[in-house]
């Protein structure tokens, strides 16, 4: 009986001064979501970070770290520090226990996306996800010298489709001065959306990066040395090296002793990595940054907890006239504490399942956004452990700073004497 | 302080009386010196006016006499419960059950409905919930339909309501399952002279009928005219 009348009392008192406290539930509400949403993003964005390779067993480069390795094939960012030789590749693909090899060739760009040199093996084998293959969205892969197939985010960017002519730049950069204006390509494909950096990049032949380059072996263009398109037909267009290559073995078991042997190949200084155990290093050292972002918030939440405290603590002044009838019709100390502690946990709650709605709002309208910006695949989903722990610690928190006005209000609502407003 | 009995009552034979204090003290902190009380016994079922200036410990008095305040010596007797020995929770169940009280103003709690104000005791004690005829929700109707309270009032907030409908939706709460005892600490002291006297015809009648006694503390001599018993609280010499 006596829970039921602390209830039906708090219940009764939180709306009486729902204008006030409705503010403060408000500034918590806020908090809680951006912890939420810190917490649910991370996962989200880890989760879109482990998706951008799949089935790939190595990734072969030239000698360097793994995770520049990792950054400049796979997430297209920094400069490879060098090539590997035709003749390397050549190698490896005769290699037995090597199911298929990727090459890939980098250093051009197209307004800001760069450009990859690779073959029909990209589409046939490279994956995404849990093991997505490439489709093409629209028109098919490029066969010809002068042919590009644009990633989904460069067509919807840059308004692209099938058909169009495009002039890629030498090097790298948004902005680029030299650009391969001879050797115009002609898009003959779009790729289909894949949440990963396959979207931001062009995709052409080894041998167009190699005629595109013709009477470029300076750094600039030579007028009269390049090649125009109709020069470049039945040229052979066989390339000195190539910058990396994906790898799948046909036994997963060996990957290790293939991986070592890479390491260790005589021809030239190779580096070999696993794309999982690269994506998991490069993990650890951004989750550093986002632990200490979800820290932040942590405190942002403590903080709006003081505030709430704070509100209660100054609302109590205007309580003791309801404290002191409370008291005389017989209430023992201990409800009158308990209708603080009720009503702070009561709007902790609150502010919790607001969290909630609010968050699953600004995820479904700002997932087509992120995908769109940064290529990050965000999906509305059930909360997880994590997040449902973060936020149960929300009302405990609140029980606990709750604690404070509810000493408050035992200590003075034992010393109040018959119709005493506790005011001197 | 120096009390004036001018018709004290006296200990009546039979049930136990509602009132009976011996030798009472309090003392608030070492610095000011105990205030002592006249000893009383107030038969079960009759009134006392308590009269007495600002500053004479009237409201210290009602603080013993509720359980709220211990006294520093001295034995408080209510109903022939010893309530001086109980401890505080016990205290609390004690006025809970057995005393319904009004003050002077700021009766009502704000937030609930001039219903819910009069049922509330029904909902902090079983024994008085168990006392109203047939629930508390239609003794609560009666009650107010007797104290002339518009019954469009009755779901409505209180806070809007006159000082009077206050005063009486107060003396609702003090008298729903017929409790013992009532204190009333000074309740027509914020209330004109017409609704003043209504008032107290009102609780009268209606302590009458349920056989409550009903303390009645006030400064107005002029409402002594009402009461058999009065006593006379007195500033304590300096």
């Amino acid at each position: 009986m006596r829970a039921q009348l602390a209830f039906s009392l708090a219940a009764a008192s939180l709306w009486y001064r729902r204008r006030v406290l409705g503010l403060v539930c408000l500034t918590l509400t806020l908090s809680v979501t951006l912890l939420l949403g810190i917490q649910y993003f991370r996962t989200e964005v880890k989760h879109s970070f482990t998706s951008t390779i799949s089935d790939t067993d190595l990734i072969i480069g030239a000698r360097s770290g793994q995770l520049n390795l990792l950054l400049y094939t796979v997430f297209h960012m920094g400069d490879a520090t060098n090539n590997i030789r035709w003749s390397t590749f050549q190698e490896l693909r005769k290699d037995a226990r090597i199911d298929w090899l990727i090459p890939i060739s980098l250093g051009d760009s197209y307004r800001g996306f760069r450009v990859v040199g690779t073959d029909d093996a990209f589409l046939e084998h490279f994956r995404f996800g849990q093991g997505q293959p490439l489709e093409l969205a629209d028109g098919r892969w490029f066969d010809k010298v002068f042919d590009v197939v644009l990633g989904a985010g460069v067509a919807r960017e840059q308004g692209h489709g099938v058909g169009d002519s495009i002039v890629l730049s030498h090097g790298g950069g948004r902005t680029s001065f030299s650009n391969h204006d001879d050797t115009p390509f002609r898009v003959t494909g779009v790729l289909a959306n894949t949440g990963t950096p396959v979207d931001r990049a062009v995709y052409i032949s080894l041998a167009g990066i190699e005629a595109m380059h013709v009477g470029w072996e300076s750094g600039v263009a030579i007028p009269g040395r390049t090649l125009t398109p109709e020069q470049a037909e039945g040229r052979d267009f066989t390339p000195d090296a190539i910058t990396a290559a994906f790898a799948g073995l046909k036994r997963k078991l060996l990957t290790f002793r293939v991986q070592r042997e890479l390491n260790q190949y005589a021809g030239e200084p190779l580096s070999a990595i696993l794309p999982g155990v690269a994506l998991s290093e490069l993990w650890r050292l951004m989750s550093q940054f986002e632990r200490a972002l979800l820290g932040i918030t942590g405190f942002v939440v403590v903080t709006s907890l003081i505030g709430l405290i704070a509100v209660l603590l100054t609302l109590q002044a205007q309580r003791t006239h309801e404290i002191s009838i409370l008291r005389a019709t017989g209430a023992s100390p201990g409800l009158i504490a308990a209708l603080y502690l009720i009503e702070c946990v009561a709007l902790a709650l609150v502010a919790c399942l607001l969290a909630v709605a609010l968050g699953a709002v600004a995820v479904s309208a700002l997932s087509p956004w992120l995908q769109e910006a940064y290529g990050l695949q965000t999906r509305l989903r059930p909360l997880n452990t994590v997040e449902w722990s973060l936020l149960g610690a929300v009302p405990l928190a609140a029980l606990l700073v709750a604690l404070l006005p509810a000493a408050s209000a035992w200590r003075k609502s034992r010393a109040l004497g018959l119709g005493d407003s506790g005011e001197e | 302080m120096t009390p004036t009995t001018e018709s004290a009552p006296h200990r009546a034979p039979g049930p136990a009386p509602a009132i009976e204090t011996t030798g009472l003290s309090h003392c608030w902190d070492s610095e000011h010196s105990p205030i002592t009380f006249p000893d009383l016994t107030l038969p079960a079922g009759e009134h006392l006016f308590l009269h007495g200036p600002s500053g004479s410990g009237k409201s210290t008095f009602l603080s013993l006499l509720s359980g709220m305040l211990s006294p520093s010596t001295g034995g408080i007797g209510i109903l022939g419960t010893p309530i001086h020995q109980l401890n505080a929770g016990d205290r609390d169940r004690f006025r809970a059950d057995h005393i319904g009280v009004i003050f002077q103003q700021f009766n009502l709690v704000p937030y609930l409905s001039a219903e819910a104000n009069v049922t509330l005791p029904c909902r902090l004690s079983a024994s008085r919930r168990d006392a109203t005829d047939p629930d508390p929700t239609r003794e609560a109707h009666r009650l107010l339909t007797a104290l002339a309270i518009p019954k469009d009032c009755w779901p409505r907030s209180v806070t809007r309501l006159s000082i009077g409908q206050q005063q009486r939706i107060a003396a609702a709460r003090a008298l729903i399952g017929g409790p013992e005892i009532i204190l009333a600490d000074e309740p027509t002291s914020a209330l004109d002279s017409d609704n003043r006297d209504r008032f107290l015809d009102l609780l009268l009648t209606l302590a009458e009928e349920r056989n409550t006694s009903v303390l009645f503390v006030s400064h107005d001599r002029s409402l002594a005219q009402h009461f058999t018993h009065q006593v006379r609280l007195t500033e304590p010499e300096l």
